[in-house]
């Protein structure tokens, strides 16, 4: 029998589904459940490093120091500090395109944190700029319980 | 899996119910391409026709079907083709009660059925040919062992041939017994 | 084989492990991970400052998280160092001592810390372990990580009454074990009387499988901190010292089902690699302890023949006459073994680590009686992979 050929390769469609489940621990529960029932924005400080982490963390990665009773509130407000936009369609992205996602220091925190910004035009988008949580009428236990952020209101 | 029967909790979760924990849960789903390459491709079109191919070691003789484009033992590239079975000899089996997930929808597979190796004509000693038996059938069938000098008899068997094939797997339905 | 002696001598001078459990809702991952390496940063009286490198391993797709070393940094404490992530499905664990030995021993690392974990709740194991196979053919068949090979072999050989029973007794006897293993996460305490309604009675899985012969699916990690022997010297009054380590695979998934056939298993071929290389003649003669990678009672069974290199029912026998019991000529499993806790990316390390306890006689209320100079610990992966690494107290090979 004669040898295989290239043309004898094709494409065979195939999927990859698998259930998993995700345990967010005490911190990262205390800090879910707030968020969800006090729309109160909580981090942990390290009293070794001074840092506060938002989103917490039990263990400070610089000092491994055991943070996890450090708790302090932080403001729903802070500066973007970085952000980039979304200009292709995919089925895990959380909204349409264009869209951005900045990266957020809220005020009292010393650690940014990723969301959705909204409410401001994609390519007007600038560095220090000032915006404000708004959170989700409905709770999906994550941290897209603050749905997006969008810019506070210019002072008159 | 199993219930259990001495849960000594450390210090580290000793008071779960103080507070609400957060689980999610969740299926991971993601659509994937495989290519077939030239070797296992011209296998899996040759079940269209109801041929079941193995590729030969020019160094060990030995048979792999599914074909593999090397002899992993020899390190040496496969190249010649030889048409085996399809009936063969019963010779091992996984009886499965436990259902797994299909890993194509997440969705757990219907039990019994059995995962079954078959000595096809024309191949010898570890060229088992891996399929499932026909789920009525799973009482019904011997395996043949071989054990050094002892040498048994499995179930002859034979593929049912799926009406529409499309070149995979499932262009065969299953094993049954030949008689 | 192209086996090359160390540069220099590599000590194991710190262990940590988590308790095992089915269950662990009150940590995260990286949360979870930092028990086991701040239990073996205290256990070695060293802090991360004396870390050159972190390896960090588990199981591909059980977790369902892309790149976790990066997340775990947070409870790794690998910020800043260099680190390496190894996955090699069950064999994981032992991946990653040998690596960490590899590090030291070449000296590229005078310290290095290893951690193996898995939060196997949050994941689906047997479906995981399902995408190993060829996409083509084997996913269709594959039965996760459940096989009855070794039963139909076993049965095949010595007749389903003694077969049946050796692996119940292995069964038993690891049970008896866990017991006294205070980090187990099943013990149940079963007795000799229960034999015969367990092997009608344990819910069936696949073939002569039954539930009761098979590992659980846990939460844990372990962590263990090798050093060069000049740095393991300084760090600890009693480093164990690696003396060698062999990892063989052999070839992929669409192999698996003719497993049952009288070949050479890659556990004989490892054994006998290692100890012809490091001139032991007599392995159960010259080890006085072993962990093994025992997914399930009959695969622990059937292997203890392979990794003694033993011949005919010399291991059925040791099992009938509970030799493998602490106390026994060859204890194995003194901490009850993978039957007891399997938390799969860190279940090969805890095999290393259990027989590193028994080395320096602090395991615990499992310690064996008597002195332990000479362990072996094995790894296993659903491929057919073997990874053996001998430990010694004593320098003096």
């Amino acid at each position: 029998m004669k040898n295989s050929e290239e043309s004898d390769s094709y494409i065979i469609h195939g999927k990859l589904a698998l259930p998993y489940t995700y345990f967010a621990g005490r911190t990262g529960s205390t800090f879910l459940t707030t968020l969800r029932d006090q729309r109160i924005i909580m981090g942990v400080k390290c009293t070794a490093c001074n840092r506060v982490f938002v989103p917490p963390r039990q263990t400070c990665e610089r000092c491994m120091a055991d943070i996890r009773s450090q708790w302090v509130t932080v403001e729903s407000q802070g500066k973007v500090v970085n952000h980039t936009v979304i200009r292709y369609q995919d089925k895990h992205l959380p909204r349409k395109p264009p869209f951005v996602l900045a990266m957020i220091l809220l005020n009292g925190a010393d650690t940014p944190m990723t969301h959705i910004l909204e409410g401001v035009n994609p390519d007007r988008v600038v560095k220090g700029m000032e915006v404000a949580a708004v959170f989700s009428p409905a709770t999906t236990n994550t941290l897209l319980d603050i749905d997006h952020f969008e810019p506070v209101a210019e002072p008159p | 899996m199993e219930k259990e029967m001495n849960v000594t909790d450390n210090d580290n979760f000793d008071t779960m119910a103080d507070q609400e924990l957060i689980v999610l849960r969740k299926t991971i789903s993601v659509d994937q391409k495989f290519a077939t390459g030239p070797v296992m491709g011209k296998f899996l079109t040759a079940l269209k026709d109801k041929r079941i191919l193995a590729i030969q070691c020019p160094e060990c003789g030995r048979l792999q079907s599914p074909p593999r484009e090397m002899c992993a033992i020899c390190r040496v590239r496969n190249r010649e083709w030889v048409e085996i079975g399809p009936r063969g000899e019963m010779r091992m089996m996984e009886y499965c009660y436990y259902s797994s997930p299909d890993p194509l929808t997440g969705e757990s597979r219907e039990t019994p059925y059995g995962a079954i190796g078959i000595l096809l004509d024309g191949c010898q000693k570890e060229e088992v040919f891996w399929h499932l038996l026909r789920p009525e059938h799973l009482e019904m069938v011997e395996m043949g062992i071989v054990m050094g000098d002892r040498v048994t008899r499995g179930t002859r068997l034979r593929p049912v041939w799926a009406q529409e094939r499309s070149g995979s797997i499932d262009d065969i339905k299953y094993f049954e017994i030949d008689e | 084989m192209g086996f090359k002696k160390k540069n220099r001598h590599v000590g194991i001078v710190g262990i940590g492990e988590t308790k095992f459990s089915s269950h662990r809702e009150d940590v995260n991952q990286p949360e979870m991970i930092h028990e086991a390496v701040k239990d073996a940063l205290e256990d070695a009286g060293l802090t991360m400052d004396d870390i050159d490198c972190v390896v960090h391993g588990n199981m591909e797709l059980f977790e369902m998280v892309h790149q976790p070393d990066l997340w775990h940094t947070l409870g790794t404490g690998a910020r800043g160092k260099d680190a390496f992530r190894l996955t090699t499905g069950g064999t994981t664990g032992g991946t990653l001592v040998g690596a960490a030995d590899n590090l030291v021993a070449a000296g590229m690392y005078d310290t290095v810390l290893a951690i193996g974990f898995e939060k196997l709740q949050e994941g689906h194991t047997t479906g995981g372990i399902t995408n190993m196979a060829d996409p083509l053919w084997a996913r269709k068949l594959q039965s996760g990580a459940l096989t009855d090979s070794a039963a139909v072999k076993a049965i095949a050989e010595f007749g389903p009454d003694r077969a049946k029973k050796a692996a119940m007794l292995y069964r038993i006897i690891m049970d008896k074990h866990a017991c006294l293993n205070p980090n187990s996460h099943r013990a149940f305490g079963l007795d000799w009387d229960q034999m015969a309604d367990l092997m009608e009675n344990s819910p069936p899985l696949i073939g002569d499988l039954r539930l009761i012969h098979m590992c659980s699916q846990s939460d844990g990690a372990c962590a263990m901190i090798l050093s060069s022997e000049e740095k393991a010297k300084q760090q600890c009054d009693h480093p164990v010292w690696i003396r060698d380590h062999i990892t063989i695979h052999r070839e992929e998934t669409l192999n698996l089902c003719v497993n049952h056939y009288p070949n050479e298993t890659t556990h004989r071929f490892a054994a006998r690699h290692l100890y012809e290389r490091n001139g032991i003649t007599d392995p159960l003669d010259y080890f006085d302890v072993f962990e093994m990678y025992d997914p399930s009672a009959w695969w622990g069974a059937d292997w203890i023949r392979d990794f003694f290199l033993l011949e005919g029912d010399a291991h059925y026998r040791l099992i009938e006459e509970k030799e493998i019991m602490r106390g026994g000529k060859m204890p194995i499993n003194p901490s009850g073994g993978v039957l007891a806790a399997n938390p799969i990316g860190a279940t090969a390390m805890v095999r290393v680590a259990e027989a590193a306890k028994q080395v320096r006689g602090n395991a615990g209320p499992h310690q064996i009686p008597g002195t332990v100079n000479h362990a072996i610990a094995s790894s296993f992966g659903g491929t057919m992979w073997t990874i053996l690494i001998m430990l010694e107290k004593e320098l003096n090979w």
